[in-house]
């Protein structure tokens, strides 16, 4: 009874499989030698695909004897997991206990011919063993060019293992390694006595393009994902697992796992100019479309650091464009690119200036040509990235109240937080802002928070002014009303400015009443009443903000034993009385 | 004397319009100030870098002030021959000293930075000052602005209606190959006020208005036919000065209405004073403000000099540090104390001490600044860092100019179109800061 169980749930296990993988639909499959026939792929395994033919023939046929087109297809449906792994006739066996129908044809030889392929691999000979040298042997010295820093060119050369904080290079840090410890199963298909070897699991991990194309099953390396990174998996797997690799000669050496880790975290880039998709339907990405412009127009002034006659050279005006982090990261001066608009952007600005200008880049030779302006343009426009694969998203817009518990990160400046919430308010409204005499202004160039304050003549200011700011009112973090001719009224328009961190009353008519309205501006962190109408009994409410960090009473009418029981209610602030 | 035998030659438009306006009208109208004060066309702009600092109080000690006797005292060094008998004394910053002469100083240590390994490459007077204040060497060819100009020219103002770069005690460099307006305004008396700012007492109102009503009148047919942005300029160059001359702001210059305990407070001294001044200029949001304190040049009896001096110097120094803090503007406020080089540590023959460029100190303090710092230690004798790096002018420029968010990688062409920095090559020192 249990025996017919069993073949029950293995039927509607089958069956279940067989309704999930939709059949895929017949085509005309080509061979390299110019033979085609139409069948439809059941599945696979490794690199052999089992086609069906209109015959309902079974044809088990190489994937490298197909052209370039259906290896596409193939790899598409495989990869997608279309179609199952494994023989359908292995497969059908399992059906077979349920309906003993008979199995199909057996084995027949498919037609296409098993000869030489034309567009086959490239082939090359199996990876040699490097020569094992004796310790302190002539030939184990490396050649090092004259003025050239030793034990750095050296590194440079043998692609030693990185520092610390050094992004990690493919050719230099991570090849070696597959060199060593994955080629001898996972080179490119090679040819030994007359018969053509191919890679274990149809994964060859030889070139850069190669690793990250993967096998069919799927790919090995997602950048910057880790856990979802096959190879990395594969690695860190228990010895005893099947899947572990590498299968013979031990485990990677952890130093050796922590490089993969690492240049998978860090995106898994190609060194610097050489390999890598060159495919540009993805968008325009740094590695593919920017680079080569920067490398041919800009690095000779912009590079990294050199030493030359004994001085170190450095980059000019202290900006590196040799790296795509180096780009993002601008200088001391900010950042050169905005994501997503070119307007904004530093380096699209000096580009595109008047040929005549003096601060044109590049500074010598011809501008650059309007096509690779345009590759600039549309570059920070869909969000510079990386990779043609990378996905940039613009922040959100305007969003009006933050709450508290989504500005935790306590290492960024909390206007930095609240700034990066908030677009940039346009010019008009700052125009507008202006017209009763403040000065509004952004913190730096392209912050979107803004700091208002009434400097010159501030005798003239009183209300109604402050009123005016209600155009940028959600950006304004510092405000500044001293020896202004405000009232307590003002704080209507005070209290709208929902972002607030700084404010400053020094020197005003403001009373308790005044500060009261204040209750509930939960990023208020610095709070000026010197010289202002308080008394104590404002300290019960001064008390409410818990994460203020400085309040000045010197001057007001707050005594000794208020600033004593406030500074006891907040023990993290400055007071200064 | 340089500068003014350059201007000689050539009096600019401008000024002689402002001449004039002088002859004419019959006022002051600011000969100095208004060609100091910005036309709209030049409004404040926004760094780079959010500012952790606004404004700048630069305490100048002219003539070479010995480190040893101030900021740096040398415990290691021999007593005799080196550090003579000044004392270290404990601060309000853990492990940091500083020398005897600096008592109430040291109660505001926590606020303040010092780097003890400054190298200048200028071992004379002149040659060591124009470098400090400009990042750069002293040339025939070329007048380098100030680091102040570079502030008012690279921010612009945030009280439009003052002058943004202003110099007590003395004026020190100028605007260099920048607009003239740029450069420092000179206060030589800070009890005395802004000169000239006022209308002569037979001038009224009325009879200012109707004088003014003539002045422009004739301008009209004038301005009419060449309306352009020059022209347009000298207009508002009179406005300015007329606006700052009716404007409550010149009050920021009155240091006679500070209440007495207050100008006590900072020392009677013209030191003491000018820092007073500088605290009410930074009310008043002005940019740059420079205080000059001269009289550090002890090649004898530097002891008891020293301690003379450092009496001014300690009291002003700690009233300011002290009455920012209560006002609350000494986060906004950045004060840098400076001098063109240090003092031999090695006492010299007459009991004085000679020009020393290496390993000298400067002391940082307010907004921006990582309080209770000390980068840097010199060996024994004071001729090579134990700990830290050299730091330079132009570096220390740079820190100033990082903290204040301005920006250090902007080229400013000279006439001649020869590129320059606001603080030249130097590399801010984050040690010193808080970022």
């Amino acid at each position: 009874m249990m025996g017919v169980g069993r073949y029950i749930f293995l039927f509607f296990y089958f069956f279940n499989a067989s309704a999930l993988l939709a059949e895929e639909p017949f085509r005309t499959f080509t061979a390299v030698s110019g033979q085609s026939f139409t069948a439809r792929v059941l599945s696979y395994e490794g690199q052999t695909f089992y086609l069906e033919g209109k015959d309902k023939k079974l044809y088990p046929v190489p994937y490298n004897q197909l052209t370039t087109n259906d290896q596409a297809y193939l790899r598409e449906v495989s990869q997608q997991g279309k179609i199952p792994i494994g023989d359908p006739r292995k497969l059908a066996s399992q059906d077979t206990m349920v309906d003993n129908s008979t199995p199909t044809a057996s084995s027949p030889e498919p037609e296409v011919s098993m000869e030489e392929p034309v567009d086959g691999p490239r082939l090359m000979a199996p990876p040699k063993k490097k020569p094992a040298l004796r310790p302190g042997s002539f030939f184990a010295y490396k050649s090092v060019n004259l003025g050239q820093d030793p034990n750095l060119a050296l590194e440079m050369k043998s692609g030693g293992p990185p520092k610390p904080g050094e992004p990690i290079d493919f050719s230099n840090h991570v090849l070696p390694i597959l060199e060593d410890r994955c080629f001898s199963c996972h080179q490119e298909a090679y040819e030994k006595n007359g018969k053509t070897i191919q890679p274990k699991a149809g994964l060859a991990l030889s070139t850069y393009d190669l690793v990250m194309k993967g096998n069919l099953d799927n790919t090995v390396v997602t950048p910057g994902d880790v856990e979802d990174s096959y190879l990395h998996e594969v690695l860190t797997l228990d010895e005893d697992d099947d899947m572990f690799m590498p299968p013979k000669g031990g485990p990677l050496t952890t130093e050796q796992i922590d490089i993969i880790k690492r240049w998978i975290e860090e995106g898994a880039k190609p060194k610097a100019g050489g390999g890598g998709v060159t495919d540009a339907s993805g968008g325009i990405s740094f590695h593919d479309h920017i680079f080569p412009i920067l490398e041919e127009r800009c690095l000779d002034c912009h590079g990294e650091p050199y030493v030359k006659n004994g001085r170190t050279i450095h980059p000019k005006a202290g900006l590196a464009l040799d790296t795509y982090e180096a780009v993002l990261k601008g200088n001391l001066d900010g950042a050169i690119i905005d994501r997503g608009d070119h307007e904004e952007s530093t380096l699209y600005a000096v580009i595109t200036l008047d040929p005549d200008d003096s601060e044109i880049m590049p500074p010598k030779g011809d501008p650059l040509s309007p096509e690779e302006i345009e590759l600039f343009k549309k570059w920070i426009d869909e969000g510079a990235k990386e990779y043609p694969s990378d996905v940039f998203e613009r922040p959100k817009e305007e969003k009006v109240a933050v709450s508290l518990t989504s500005v935790a990160d306590s290492k960024i400046p909390l206007v930095d937080q609240l700034g990066k919430r908030l677009s940039k308010p346009s010019k008009t409204q700052i125009d507008v802002a202006s017209k009763t005499g403040a000065l509004v202004a952004p913190l730096s160039e392209k912050h979107s928070m803004i700091r208002a304050e009434f400097s010159s003549g501030p005798s003239l200011i009183d209300n109604s002014a402050v009123g005016a700011l209600s155009s940028v009112q959600n950006n304004i973090s510092h405000l500044d009303l001293s020896r202004t001719k405000v009232t307590d009224s003002v704080m209507g328009n005070v209290k709208k400015m929902k972002n607030l961190t700084w404010l400053a009353l020094r020197n005003t008519e403001i009373t308790n009443q005044g500060v009261k309205q204040l209750k509930g501006m939960q990023f208020l962190r610095y709070l000026n009443l010197s010289g202002t109408k308080v008394t104590d009994d404002i300290v019960k409410d001064l008390s409410q903000f818990k994460d203020i960090e400085e309040i000045y009473l010197w001057n007001s009418a707050v005594t000794d034993k208020g600033v004593e029981s406030l500074q006891k209610a907040l023990p993290n602030a400055k007071i200064v009385f | 004397m340089k500068s003014d035998l350059k201007t000689l030659d050539e009096l600019s438009r401008r000024e002689f319009v402002a001449s004039a306006a002088k002859a004419c009208l019959g006022v002051g109208l600011l000969p100095m100030a208004g060609s100091y004060i910005h036309t709209p066309a030049h409004a404040f702009q926004p760094g780079p870098r959010p500012a952790k600092a606004r404004h700048l109080i630069y305490l100048y000690m002219s003539a070479g002030m010995s480190h040893m006797d101030t900021f740096a005292p040398n415990t290691d060094a021999d007593k005799d021959s080196y550090q003579g008998p000044v004392s270290p004394i404990a601060t309000s910053a853990d492990g940091v000293f500083l020398s005897e002469n600096l008592p109430e100083t040291a109660k505001h240590m926590h606020n303040a930075a010092i780097i003890r390994t400054m190298m200048t490459s200028q071992g004379a007077h002149a040659q060591g000052t124009y470098l400090m204040h400009t990042s750069y060497q002293m040339r025939g060819t070329i007048s380098h602005p100030t680091f102040g100009s570079w502030i008012a020219k690279m921010s612009g103002p945030i009280n439009s209606t003052i002058p943004m770069n202003i110099a007590i005690n003395g004026r020190i460099g100028s605007s260099g190959f920048l607009e003239s307006k740029y450069g420092p305004l000179p206060i030589g008396n800070p009890n005395a006020g802004l000169a000239n700012s006022k209308a002569a007492d037979y001038l009224d109102q009325t009879r200012f208005d109707g004088r003014l009503a003539m002045a422009q009148k004739m301008n009209a047919s004038f301005l009419g036919t060449y309306d352009q942005k020059q022209v347009r300029a000298y207009t508002d160059l009179y406005n300015d000065a007329i606006k700052l001359m009716r404007s409550e702001d010149l009050k920021a210059f009155d240091v006679a209405s500070e209440p007495d305990a207050m100008k006590d407070l900072y020392g009677r001294s013209a030191f003491g004073q000018g820092c007073l001044l500088a605290r009410r200029l930074v009310e008043n949001k002005v940019r740059y403000i420079e205080v000059n304190r001269g009289g550090w040049d002890t090649h004898s009896n530097n002891f008891e000099s020293v301690a003379n001096n450092c009496a001014d110097l300690d009291k002003g120094l700690s009233a300011l540090l002290l009455d920012l803090e209560m006002r609350g503007l000494l986060e906004d406020t950045m004060i840098v104390l400076v001098s063109e080089f240090g003092r031999t540590p090695r006492i010299n023959g007459g009991n004085g001490r000679d020009h020393w460029p290496y390993g000298f100190s400067a002391f940082l303090a307010g907004g921006g600044v990582k309080g209770g710092t000390v980068y840097g230690k010199m060996d024994k004798v004071g001729r090579n860092p134990v700990d830290g790096k050299f730091i330079d002018p132009a570096s220390l420029n740079a820190t100033i100019g990082y903290n204040m968010g301005l920006p250090l990688s902007d080229v400013q062409y000279s006439p001649s179109g020869r590129p320059f920095k606001l603080a030249h090559d130097g590399e801010p020192l984050l040690d010193v800061l808080n970022t």
